[in-house]
């Protein structure tokens, strides 16, 4: 007979995202593709709309080159997109696995977080790859705080999708609100344009969106002639604590209850 | 020992909430093989999964010091698209066993799988779902084994392997099961747990269980 370890919760923890984690990739990429695909298709996608989008410009965008400044707004957007269902998603996907007492909502949707993470730092580092070998310009001045940037976004999203994904087991008409929500982030989240396009008076309008700083901020983080202008690092990460403290505590208040119905 | 103290669970419907238990204390014996025997409805599953942690009471706690395992039913933890032995490392490392190569052979070799562990579950056949199952559960070191009609989709020739694993086992582990088909509680039960209206009644004498149940 095989016999089991007696872990600490910590050790348990540690398997359980740890097996999730490896199932979420077995079964994200189950078909003849495989894992390349999810890479080179967002790669490509990314790709093709920058370069569009490049030259129709031409030239530059505030200092930088228009290809980049697309490029960091996709990688961006589509990391908060895809992380934030993703996180939604997670819990009620993995229902059957909470059989085992072992396996918390909380581990599922880090596992799938964690996944997506991965995901996104091959896609980064593909487009990176990508722009070396076509020659294209691009400079990091500030690669910490840009990782910084990144990861800040990551877990903004993924805490939003958590609270989300809680909330639909109560309510499950929040599902089909989500992507209706969701839709508009696309457009005002400063992919395709700066804040430094709109006239100061308006910018109430867009700068309350914690998407829009980091994208902003990653350029500037990229390149310093961009500017850093109407957006914070501060407001980016109270916006991150504040969801992160918020699917925290509503996740201690009602998990039981939670996978109980 | 595991006992249930003060526990209250119930469910929320479109018609209010819906008890299955109400305050009820109570320590299910060790040492013995039980079956679990109630109508429709009358909170089997519910039951199983309060004790397997599955779930957990409104009120009340389920205390157990035992190693206990999950609710084995046909589908439990095992995902259509991964083969066998993916599934089975998965449950192995969710469930903490030490050596998963180790376990991976066993559950090979008690589930008779062959080459098909190689394959995804999806292509399997109930039969051999269920034998994957039990075999998961089976390799690993529990002290009580929940299983819900798993057995009753196995063949003869795997119900007495069952048997056999299980009598094997018998000396440090029992078995909690749920079935309807007697024969399978008589094969691997030798008392009985009768569940009827919210309240459990432990019969040390199958037989005399499964009268009270008939009569209910």
């Amino acid at each position: 007979m095989s016999s089991i370890a007696k872990r600490s919760p910590w050790g348990i923890w540690k398997d359980v995202i740890f097996a999730l984690f490896a199932r979420e990739i077995r079964v994200g990429f189950n078909d003849k593709l495989g894992i390349g695909w999810a890479i080179v298709q967002p790669v490509l996608f990314i790709f093709i709309l920058s370069f569009l989008r490049g030259r129709l410009n031409g030239g530059e965008t505030h200092g930088i080159p228009t290809f980049v400044f697309m490029a960091f707004g996709m990688v961006l957007i589509q990391c908060f997109l895809q992380t934030f269902h993703a996180g939604a998603r997670a819990i009620k996907k993995n229902k059957a696995l909470f059989a085992f007492r072992q396996v918390q909502p909380i581990s599922v949707v880090l596992a799938s977080g964690l996944f997506e993470l991965l995901v996104k730092i091959f896609v980064s580092l593909g487009m990176g790859l990508m722009m070396y070998f076509l020659d294209l310009e691009l400079q990091l001045s500030d690669p910490l705080s840009l990782m910084f940037y990144f990861f800040s976004l990551w877990l903004f999203s993924l805490s939003l999708g958590f609270i989300f994904g809680l909330i639909a087991l109560y309510i499950p008409e929040v599902d089909k609100i989500q992507n209706l929500m969701t839709r508009p982030l696309f457009f005002i989240s400063g992919v395709f344009f700066s804040l430094q396009d709109f006239p100061q008076e308006y910018w109430w309008l867009l700068d309350w969106n914690p998407i829009l700083h980091a994208i902003e901020l990653s350029r500037y983080a990229a390149y310093p002639v961009y500017g850093q202008v109407g957006v914070s690092s501060g407001y980016l990460a109270m916006s991150v604590l504040t969801s992160t403290f918020l699917c925290l505590s509503i996740y201690q208040a009602y998990w039981k209850k939670a996978i109980s119905r | 020992m595991i006992s249930l103290v003060n526990v209250t669970k119930f469910y929320k419907t479109n018609l209010g909430n819906r008890y299955i238990f109400k305050d009820l204390s109570f320590d299910i014996p060790t040492g013995h093989n039980i079956a679990i025997l109630g109508s429709n409805g009358a909170g089997k599953s519910t039951l199983f999964r309060l004790l397997a942690g599955s779930e957990y009471p409104n009120k009340g706690k389920v205390y157990c010091n035992l190693n206990i395992s999950w609710p084995v039913a046909l589908a439990t933890g095992i995902h259509p698209e991964m083969t066998g032995r993916e599934n089975t490392r998965f449950i192995g490392r969710v469930n903490g066993v030490v050596d998963l190569d180790d376990y991976e052979q066993r559950v090979k070799g008690f589930a008779e799988l062959k080459e098909n562990y190689e394959l995804p579950v999806r292509t399997y056949s109930s039969g051999m779902r269920s034998r994957l199952a039990f075999a998961c559960s089976i390799a690993i070191d529990f002290d009580v084994y929940l299983i819900d009609e798993v057995t009753s989709v196995g063949d003869a020739g795997f119900k007495r392997k069952a048997k056999q694993a299980l009598l094997e086992r018998s000396k440090n582990a029992n078995v909690i099961m749920v079935s309807h088909d007697m024969r399978d509680i008589r094969q691997f039960c030798d008392s009985a747990i009768v569940l009827h209206q919210g309240e459990l009644t432990f019969y040390n004498d199958l037989d005399e269980g499964i009268r009270k149940y008939q009569a209910l």
